[in-house]
């Protein structure tokens, strides 16, 4: 223990004694770490915007479409389809939305022309929509059970449609779907990840069922699965739904999109990352070279601490000790300059830093070994050296 | 006088045994035409004693020192400290029993220039479990008693010639070794300074330390009370002054 620490003592002693050449021999580690460093944050922070927006999407949600047999109009699902699909144990929460295309919504009286052209989109929703999809409702309520059970002709807006249709916050306003009027009561925002749903009216399946005489069967489930099952899950979903049967069910995760575009460059990273070891290589080299030279200046010191008792190996440990601090140093400086370049690189170009934490011990290990390697020719050289032909005595 | 061979390896010196005795002993360099530094050498250093070792250069006076401080191993005979047969030892033993029983003193000072003098006379406690405090501590006192107190954090080139060899004296007593063993000590000094070191050797004297020095200054080696001399590798003659004024 004690021999550990005057060890370490020693070495330091050595190192900080000679602080440039140490400096000097430590850009090896510093620039290969901070090189690796850098090149894997950079590629990522190019596109850390892109994984920011993921994380907070989630990349869990699954739309299950009703494809339905061939030359089938308006397929659907059955009416139970939420209860099938939240069987599958890896399902966390779901819901069912149903396309009413025969509902003409006319938001302002107007534009009954344009509207026909150009429709806008209206389907009936349950209460669970917005939690699954994880989107606010940004002004006033969601449809809930009461709307349901009291049969209230209420309808709430996509933010899109919201904005369009000039709707203020808190306003008391009607929108015409086919005859009938429905009271404006919330504004859902916006749905990244089903940017249609930003256009549409949604109304209550009650509505749907008996005012537009519709059989209220679902054709659109969102769908939330455990955070590692997402795939799994969207594989399942088909035969959950139709058990077998005919009916065609199609199921997308629109987050892979995003997260293939998500993906840093590959080979400029590799690129950058070889050029790193490249750098490690080379500066481990500079330190076998330069630890070399000192071993031969400083024989006389090699003497003396002979003389006074240090074994051989005691000064060969000493030497590697040097070396292996300027793996530890260096690797350490190294990773913080290569964070900072990211930092600065990441705000000069508005990118959203990411850094890899987890990878960058590896690297400064990695740092330490090419210099412990590189500090381990000259120790023995050290330690072997002649006390007597250093000493000059006579 | 000779030391007892069943004796076991104990490093203490027992009053009227050898701290150092050389027996046979002989230094051959080169492998294809062999040359004999020394040639069947045998002496005793005994506790007490302060001897001068002298002759012409080449008579193997430094190969002598060598492996009276255990830094060479003889080609053939025995080395013996306190007792122990040193030519047996591994690497690290030897080391060890070199630091525990040796100080030496170098004509060039030989301190580690980038540590100050306190540093310098550490390096000798380094590697004993001696905690840092303590080992701190021995050492300032070992250059206070040597009249560097306030030195204690210059570094040799700081220091002049005769502070630096003075720095290496409280080097070699720190550890209270058995034996001083210094080579050509004032030989980089100028007279003065080498007057003040020769009285701190003499001060150096004890009954169970003994003082080696090895020289070719007459006056130097007329301050030992024991003088062996040397020729072409052999010890021509040991004697002993009858009294010490």
């Amino acid at each position: 223990m004690s021999t550990a620490r005057d060890l370490l003592g020693v070495a330091w002693a050595g190192l900080t004694a000679r602080r440039i050449r140490t400096l000097l021999i430590m850009l090896g580690p510093i620039v290969g770490v901070a090189a690796m460093v850098a090149a894997v944050g950079l590629t990522e922070s190019a596109k850390g915007d892109l994984k920011q927006r993921l994380a907070a999407l989630g990349t869990n949600l699954i739309i299950a479409q009703a494809g339905g047999t061939f030359g089938s109009q308006n397929p659907t699902f059955p009416a139970d389809a939420v209860r099938r699909v939240a069987a599958v144990p890896t399902v966390t929460s779901a819901s069912a939305t149903t396309n009413l295309s025969s509902v003409i919504a006319t938001p302002i009286e107007g534009g009954s022309d344009y509207y026909q052209s150009f429709p806008v989109p209206v389907r009936a929703a349950d209460p669970a929509l917005p939690s699954v999809l994880e989107v606010p409702v940004i002004d006033g309520r969601w449809l809930n059970a009461t709307d349901e059970q009291l049969h209230v002709p209420a309808a709430v807006l996509g933010a899109g449609l919201a904005k369009q249709y000039g709707y203020l916050d808190g306003e008391v306003r009607t929108i015409r779907l086919n005859d009938t009027d429905f009271g404006v009561v919330g504004v859902l925002g916006s749905v990244a990840l089903d940017p249609d749903l930003d256009n549409a009216v949604f109304i209550t399946q009650w509505s749907a069922k008996h005012v537009f005489d519709t059989d209220g069967k679902p054709n659109q489930l969102y769908v939330r699965s455990q955070p590692n099952a997402t795939q799994a899950t969207a594989d399942a979903i088909p035969t959950a739904i139709n058990l077998g049967g005919p009916d065609q069910v199609s199921t997308k995760v629109p987050t892979d999109v995003l997260q293939a575009a998500s993906q840093a460059d590959k080979t400029l990273q590799q690129t950058a990352l070889f050029a790193g070891l490249l750098a490690l290589a080379v500066g481990g080299l500079g330190i076998a070279n330069v630890m070399s030279i000192s071993v031969i200046q400083r024989s006389s010191e090699i003497g003396i601490r002979r003389a006074v008792g240090h074994s051989r190996s005691k000064i060969g440990f000493q030497f590697l000790l040097e070396s292996l601090f300027v793996g530890v140093l260096g690797g350490l400086l190294g990773a913080l300059v290569g964070i900072g370049i990211v930092y600065l690189v990441s705000s000069v170009a508005n990118w959203v830093v990411v850094i890899s934490y987890h990878r960058i011990p590896v690297w400064m290990t990695l740092a330490l070994a090419v210099s412990v390697a590189a500090g381990l020719y000259p120790s023995i050289k050290a330690a072997r050296l002649e006390p007597l032909e250093t000493l000059r005595l006579g | 006088m000779n030391t007892d061979p069943e004796a076991g390896p104990t490093w203490n010196a027992r009053s009227g045994d050898a701290l150092l005795e050389l027996e046979q002993v002989s230094r051959v360099y080169g492998d294809e035409v062999p040359v004999y530094a020394l040639r069947d050498v045998s002496l005793q250093i005994l506790p007490g004693d302060f001897v001068s070792i002298v002759g012409p250069s080449g008579s193997g006076k430094s190969t002598m020192l060598g492996l009276l401080g255990l830094l060479d191993l003889p080609t053939s005979g025995t080395v013996r400290v306190a007792g122990t047969d040193v030519t047996t030892l591994d690497d690290a033993t030897r080391s060890r029993l070199r630091g525990e029983s040796i100080g030496f003193v170098f004509q060039q000072f030989h301190l580690i220039p980038h540590l100050d003098a306190l540093g310098n006379v550490e390096t000798a406690l380094l590697y004993r479990d001696v905690k840092p405090r303590e080992r701190r501590d021995r050492a300032y006192r070992a250059l206070a008693d040597l009249g560097l107190a306030e030195r204690a954090h210059h570094r040799p080139v700081q220091l002049s010639g005769g502070e630096q060899q003075r720095v290496a004296l409280a080097r070699a007593i720190v550890t209270q070794p058995l034996m001083v063993l210094a080579d050509e000590p004032t030989g980089a000094l100028d007279t003065a300074n080498a007057e003040h070191v020769l009285e701190v050797f003499q001060g150096l004297q004890a009954p169970d330390r003994a003082v080696v020095l090895v020289t070719h200054d007459t006056h130097v080696a007329d301050t030992a009370t024991r003088k062996v001399s040397m020729r072409d590798g052999q010890i021509v003659s040991d004697e002993r002054a009858v009294t010490q004024t």
